[in-house]
């Protein structure tokens, strides 16, 4: 009986994520028909019932999916797909031209040499002012991407930020003279910066998932459905990508080459790359989940009240 | 052949339920359980009839509180007056059907 019970429990819990899950595949405005079956989804006797019910919204909402995409105009889904592409190419192309230009004017300045590694006349004489244009270059490339709502290149220059930030910690503090493997080790903090990022953000960028950050659930434009874990533990969700990152990026270093890892600054420094860059691509997910949040201010505040009882 | 729209079994068994009480709002559960249909085979069945105009959508506050509001359905005039006419059409071939599924019969 209790094992029965236990089950029915199980069930009605899987029902509710699958239709969480579900109201993430469907676009906010085109929520209305998944919203009817969740409603409807109460009206189930028991766990078992509830979960063969909502077990019929995933048809639905490969209904609702291709009807959306039969109906958008060309035209507008052209635009839709070139703005943004604009956006990106300017935030990434134009930003580096101009911190390329920076670095340019620096050496000219300082009279020094970018070399791959140590040698006498390098730039590495001056780490401050070119850590500086490095890691000011990486911030403000996102932040200009994030003006600009060009998610990919905010990626890419949380990528550049992290690797930026971590490398010039881990160059003054190995030394500037005698750094053991220097291109090793920099290729694999940006490996590990590139596999924080990109795991952060499979984390933060699953479609549609703005009503899981505000109670955006009213009538027609909402979920009667809990939100993910991952959103609603996003700082623990980026602290799993870095490590997730770093492991990987470590694997990989330890069949190319076990002595790189044998260093601990660089062991820390790949691991620092993986978090930083992890936890930066998360910044980019909160920052853009801001506009439903406010739009959540004409929700019915009865309605908002007992869906934070329901989550509860 | 591509089947004419709105002419398979089980769209024709939900009209014929809205037809019953042509004026009265249903729910989508109570139209499940009378129809013996899934939930998501009726679901996009109501969406397909919805954007035809046949169907009249209204969003009901729900009976119990701390539910959340219930979709309602019925038919438009001219949804009702198409439904009759494809029920009428798809007659003896539903008698056909009825025929074929009742047990003993071959």
């Amino acid at each position: 009986m209790q094992m029965r019970g236990f089950l029915g429990r199980l069930a009605d819990d899987l029902a509710r994520q699958l239709l969480s899950w579900l109201h993430r595949r469907v676009e906010p405005g085109s929520r209305e028909w998944l919203d009817a079956l969740t409603a409807e989804s109460e009206c189930a006797d028991d766990g078992w019932q509830r979960l063969r019910w909502a077990l019929g919204g995933v048809p639905l909402v490969w209904t609702i999916n291709k009807r959306r995409q039969m109906n958008e105009p060309a035209r507008g889904t052209m635009r839709a797909l070139i703005a943004p592409g604009v956006a990106n190419i300017v935030a990434i192309a134009g930003w580096h031209a101009v911190t390329i230009q920076a670095i340019y004017v620096a050496t000219r300045f300082f009279r020094c040499h970018l070399f791959f590694g140590n040698q006498p006349g390098g730039c590495q004489e001056h780490p401050f002012v070119f850590a500086s244009i490095a890691i000011g270059g990486g911030v403000l490339g996102m932040i200009i991407a994030l003006a600009l709502r060009a998610r990919f290149a905010a990626y890419w220059w949380a990528v550049i930020a992290g690797f930026n930030t971590v490398g010039s910690v881990w160059y003054l503090r190995s030394g500037i003279v005698d750094l053991p493997r220097y291109g090793a080790t920099q290729s694999a903090m940006l490996m590990a910066a590139t596999f924080g990022v990109v795991l952060a953000a499979i984390v933060r960028e699953t479609p549609w998932t703005e009503t899981d950050h505000g109670p955006v659930h009213h009538v027609g434009d909402s979920a009667w459905a809990p939100a993910s874990l991952l959103s609603r533990h996003r700082i623990t969700a980026h602290v799993i990508a870095g490590t997730i990152s770093f492991a990987m990026a470590d694997s990989l270093i330890r069949m190319r080459d076990r002595h790189l890892l044998a260093d601990n600054v660089n062991h820390y420094a790949v691991l620092g790359s993986a978090m930083f860059a992890a936890i930066l691509a998360g910044l980019i997910g909160r920052h853009a989940c801001r506009v439903p949040v406010a739009r959540a201010a004409h929700v019915d505040p009865a309605i908002t009240l007992r869906t934070e009882q329901k989550r509860r | 052949m591509p089947r004419l729209p709105n002419t398979s079994p089980q769209t024709l068994s939900v009209l014929e339920l809205l037809l019953e009480s042509p004026r009265s709002w249903h729910y989508g559960y109570a139209l499940s359980q009378l129809t013996g249909l899934q939930s998501g085979t009726l679901y996009p069945i109501l969406l397909r009839l919805a954007d035809q105009g046949w169907l009249e959508t209204r969003w009901a506050e729900p009976e119990q509180p701390g539910r959340p509001p219930r979709h309602t359905y019925r038919l438009t005039g001219e949804g009702a007056k198409a439904a009759r006419t494809k029920l009428a059409e798809a007659a003896p071939l539903r008698k056909i059907r009825r025929l074929a599924s009742v047990p003993g019969s071959c």
